[in-house]
């Protein structure tokens, strides 16, 4: 594997946003979640579920609830009171519509897609048509005391059910009013009657109302004759969300103590007719509220305030056990918070709202493998960068020798010149930032800190030039020649800058030569997203990772596959890496050792040796325990390509300093944990 | 010195108290000879009696009760008057209250300017603070025909107007402010209020930890931000402890 002076740094203190709402669509399949911060992410299930877009973001824009509609469009409503359309494209907010009842509670769109419902903290429903360029306000439905807090239609568009505190309404849509009013707090004895709030609603074609409240029940009523069908009690917390699958036979419900429970409808006797609802499955994958849930034709998804998704397959819904099936767990982003100023050991971190910028410590002894080396110079916080505006931040970039600092809101550009005079750093804004048009998707500088390019939308990517002492110059906006309606989200230079990689939205990846700004080919379309692309310092092969864990080398001046892709796509990768579930995000060469990538997911970090035979899949993948305890002779034997570590973990970011060298930011999830809002105390016996 | 000075204290105390035992038999004595000139004393008490030994003297009924009478017409006085002194305190607190408020308004030259400013004028500027503000919903506004750029020209030149301020219509604004507050104010005691049974991370946590076959560190350690009290409190008491041990040495 080779051996590396690794700093592991652990002081990136980022805290993930809980999930507050999920949204899955059955066509396109994929999941739109929106996180407490406004953060807005789809991920996309039939790419290894690969967080495809992320739109950062905004203070005064909390999104309560998201939805599909009209194909795939995807449109949110939060307490700020707006009905907003997402451009998926460009990532950010489209346009957006007050809904004029006050904040917005919960909205849920009918069976076509062609019309939104929205619930307000006016007691009020109103009804928006989707149309082309947006939503248009179509009408009032009858206005009650009480906030609306959830909202389901009737599969057949005539009905829609609203629960507000203590209450469960059926709305006529048609004439507008309230043609049922259930009291869900009938049946408790007045002494020890508490507010019940409906916390979430659903409409069977049955013309059953399942309702989940803080009492923690479950409960089913009939609507037309406004009586209680069932009633179960799921939690002595509350049964925060709930969702229907969409045969109308499952329902997954998420609580307050972070379990969640699927209700399944059975038949009470083997081969009766006469069916009820019954609880099957509990999980128990969140620490957490869990407040937002999804229900998948095949998994119950769950999101929780503990910022995770997680997706549980059903097993009866799965051809065969196998990698398919099996749990998955996201805590972090697929894309990258930290970058590296190589020379300067500088790592600057991005946080929602402000950058910080961390010298790296150092030590003056050595030692054997596995030693943890005392630090004689404790790393040091040089800087924080507040971004001023309710805007949070999309992405930033530190200059490989540190000296430049650019980042990025959805409406402003910032690039700043650091000076470091001994210990002192001074930093300095940039004046007359050449105007473009924004966000900037991604930033990524020279590897001479001589240019700066900037991910932008429609496939273009802009070249700046770095100008001492602090300026800058637009060169250049590179497009590609076929135009594309999605923007830029990773770049890739050479060392010796003379290309550039930029992978769009619709995962197709263009090169530029640096040297005539003119475009130079474009890699093979492959059908799957792209997490992570890096240019070889001394042969100039591209090499692309992608999300179903698959590798490509491609060889830019030669414009094809180099013969060891070829190699790699015949023989085929180990059945192990490609059953990792969390995509690769960072790429990394060795200088010294140009056989050698570096890569790393979240698990694990992987040098990736190519002068060595390919492993098959009855050998073990992760064999570097193994090997050391083998003979020399023995061990030539056994060697394969993939050198894998497992020791750091959750690993954010990890890039090699100098030839043998490496930085490794951790953030172990017990850390984040303790900075979350308060759980639920949990009796356990015995303690 | 000291302990001779609290052993007075304790005896001064011891008599008083004797004295009040004493106050009290005689009291009890009174009463019996009330209910019909009892003979005995009470035989537990006979010890105390030894100062006052000397028979009762004798008060006849209307002696006694315009005694009491007097007395309660003193204590009735007395709390009147305290009333009444309550009272004035409070007008006199009043009247500071206003004066102080007086001073906190503005000169009365400056409330009889502004009174007097135009008033279409003033209407205008906030118009034009609210299109400022809201960029994005332009057709609804520009359908009174007013444009922005002219509305700047004709900001009022009046005397205060120099500083670079600008008035802003800021009562929609508070209002949506003030709605969305109290929405998050419903989730946040509904979600983390009182009966909603939440624990610290720190407790929950570690409660894991315990069930855990594998013992890890306490989860209080991870967050640094934890027992920071205790912790500089554990530094100063090294610190002194240590500066007395110095000087024990020295």
């Amino acid at each position: 594997m080779g051996e590396f002076e690794v700093h592991r740094v652990r002081f990136f203190s980022y805290v993930p946003a809980g999930v507050r709402c999920l949204a899955y669509h059955r066509r396109t399949d994929r999941l739109a979640l929106a996180r407490t911060d406004g953060a807005v992410e789809v991920y996309n299930f039939a790419a290894n579920y690969f967080q495809e877009k992320a739109i950062p973001g905004h203070e005064a824009r909390t999104v309560e609830a998201l939805c599909w509609a009209a194909g795939d469009r995807l449109f949110g409503a939060g307490l700020g009171g707006d009905v907003s359309e997402y451009d998926l494209e460009r990532l950010r907010v489209k346009r957006s519509v007050d809904g004029f009842g006050g904040p917005i509670w919960s909205m849920a769109a009918n069976a076509g897609g062609t019309r939104l419902a929205i619930g307000c903290e006016d007691g009020s429903v109103k009804l928006f048509h989707v149309v082309p360029d947006g939503v248009q306000f179509e009408r009032n439905l009858d206005r009650q005391q009480g906030r609306v807090l959830c909202l389901s239609w009737h599969p057949s568009e005539t009905h829609i059910a609203a629960g507000s505190v203590d209450l469960l309404r059926v709305l006529d849509v048609g004439s507008g009013r309230t043609v049922q009013r259930i009291m869900v707090n009938y049946h408790v004895q007045k002494s020890k009657k508490r507010e019940c709030v409906v916390w979430s609603v659903a409409f069977l074609s049955s013309g059953t109302v399942v309702s989940s409240d803080s009492f923690g029940r479950l409960q089913f009523w009939d609507w037309e004759r406004g009586t209680l069908l069932e009633s179960h009690t799921v939690s002595t917390s509350a049964v925060l969300s709930l969702a229907v699958s969409e045969k109308e036979d499952s329902i997954v419900v998420g609580t307050s103590a972070g379990a969640t429970y699927q209700f399944q409808l059975l038949p009470v006797k083997m081969g009766s007719q006469d069916k009820h609802w019954v609880r099957t499955k509990p999980f128990q994958h969140h620490t957490h509220d869990v407040r937002a849930v999804a229900h998948s034709p095949t998994a119950l998804i769950s999101g929780g305030l503990d910022a995770q998704l997680v997706i549980r397959p059903l097993m009866e819904k799965m051809q065969k056990k196998g990698y398919e099936a099996a749990l998955r767990k996201f805590t972090f982003p697929h894309r990258r918070l930290v970058s590296c100023a190589r020379k300067a050991r500088l790592l600057l971190f991005q946080f929602s709202q402000h950058l910080e910028l961390w010298k790296l410590g150092s030590t003056d002894e050595s030692g054997k493998d596995g030693e943890v080396l005392p630090v004689c110079r404790a790393p040091e916080h040089l800087v924080q960068l507040k971004s001023k505006g309710p805007e949070h931040i999309y992405c930033s970039c530190v200059s490989p020798c540190g000296s430049w600092i650019a980042y990025s809101t959805a409406s402003r550009f910032h690039l700043y010149r650091a000076q470091y005079e001994g210990d002192s750093v001074s930093i300095k804004k940039v004046a007359n930032v050449p105007k473009l048009l924004l966000p900037a998707y991604q930033l990524q500088c020279s590897a001479d800190s001589g240019s700066l390019f900037v991910a932008s939308d429609q496939g273009s990517v802009h070249v700046l030039q770095l100008l001492e002492p602090g300026g800058c110059k637009h060169l250049h906006t590179l497009r590609p020649p076929s135009g594309t309606p999605e923007a830029v989200y990773l770049l890739a230079s050479s060392a010796d800058g003379n290309w550039l990689a930029a992978a769009s939205g619709d995962w197709e990846i263009h090169l530029y030569s640096l040297k005539r700004f003119k475009h130079h080919c474009t890699v093979p379309t492959y059908s799957c997203a792209v997490t992570a692309l890096a240019i070889h310092p001394v042969t100039n092969n591209l090499v692309i990772a992608y999300s179903d864990q698959q590798l490509f080398e491609f060889s830019i001046p030669e414009k094809q596959y180099t013969a060891w892709s070829r190699t790699v796509q015949n023989s085929g990768l180990h059945k192990a890496w490609l059953e990792r579930d969390s995509p690769i995000t960072h790429i990394a060469f060795n200088p010294k050792n140009p056989s050698h990538i570096l890569l790393h997911d979240v698990y694990m970090f992987c040098v990736l040796d190519k002068s060595l035979p390919l492993p098959d899949d009855s050998a073990s993948l992760m064999n570097q325990s193994a090997l050391k305890q083998l003979p020399e002779t023995a061990r030539k034997r056994q060697l394969h390509a993939f050198k894998i570590c497992k020791k750091f973990q959750p690993l954010l970011f990890a890039d090699l300093l100098d030839e043998n060298c490496l930085v490794m930011v951790e953030r172990p999830i017990m850390d984040i944990k303790t900075q979350l809002p308060p759980p639920i105390q949990q009796k356990k016996f015995g303690t | 010195m000291r302990g001779r000075r609290g052993g007075g204290r304790l005896r001064r105390k011891l008599e008083s108290f004797r004295a009040g035992l004493g106050a009290m038999a005689r009291r009890a004595g009174r009463q019996r000879r009330a209910a019909g000139g009892g003979s005995a004393a009470l035989p537990s008490l006979p010890s105390f009696e030894d100062e006052a030994d000397e028979a009762p003297e004798e008060v006849s009924f209307d002696v006694a009760r315009a005694a009491a009478e007097t007395e309660r017409k003193i204590a009735g006085e007395a709390a009147r008057r305290h009333r009444e002194l309550l009272k004035e305190k409070r007008r006199r607190r009043e009247e500071l209250f206003k004066e102080q408020k007086r001073k906190k308004l503005l000169p009365e030259a400056v409330l009889q300017e502004l009174a007097a400013a135009p008033p279409g004028r003033q209407s205008e500027v906030t118009h034009a603070a609210d299109q400022d503000e809201h960029p994005e919903d332009g057709p609804a506004r520009q359908s009174e025909g007013h444009v922005p750029g002219q509305l700047k020209k004709d900001k009022p030149k009046g005397t205060r107007s120099k500083g670079n301020y600008m008035a802003v219509h800021l009562k929609d604004q508070s209002l949506t402010g003030l709605h969305q507050q109290t929405a998050k104010d419903f989730l946040y005691t509904h979600l983390y209020g009182a009966g909603t049974n939440r624990t610290h991370a720190n407790e929950f946590f570690s409660l894991e930890n315990k069930k855990n076959p594998v013992k890890k560190a306490a989860v209080q350690f991870v967050d640094k931000s934890w027992g920071l009290e205790e912790k500089q409190k554990a530094m100063k008491f090294k610190k002194c402890w240590l500066a007395a041990k110095m000087k024990s040495l020295v």
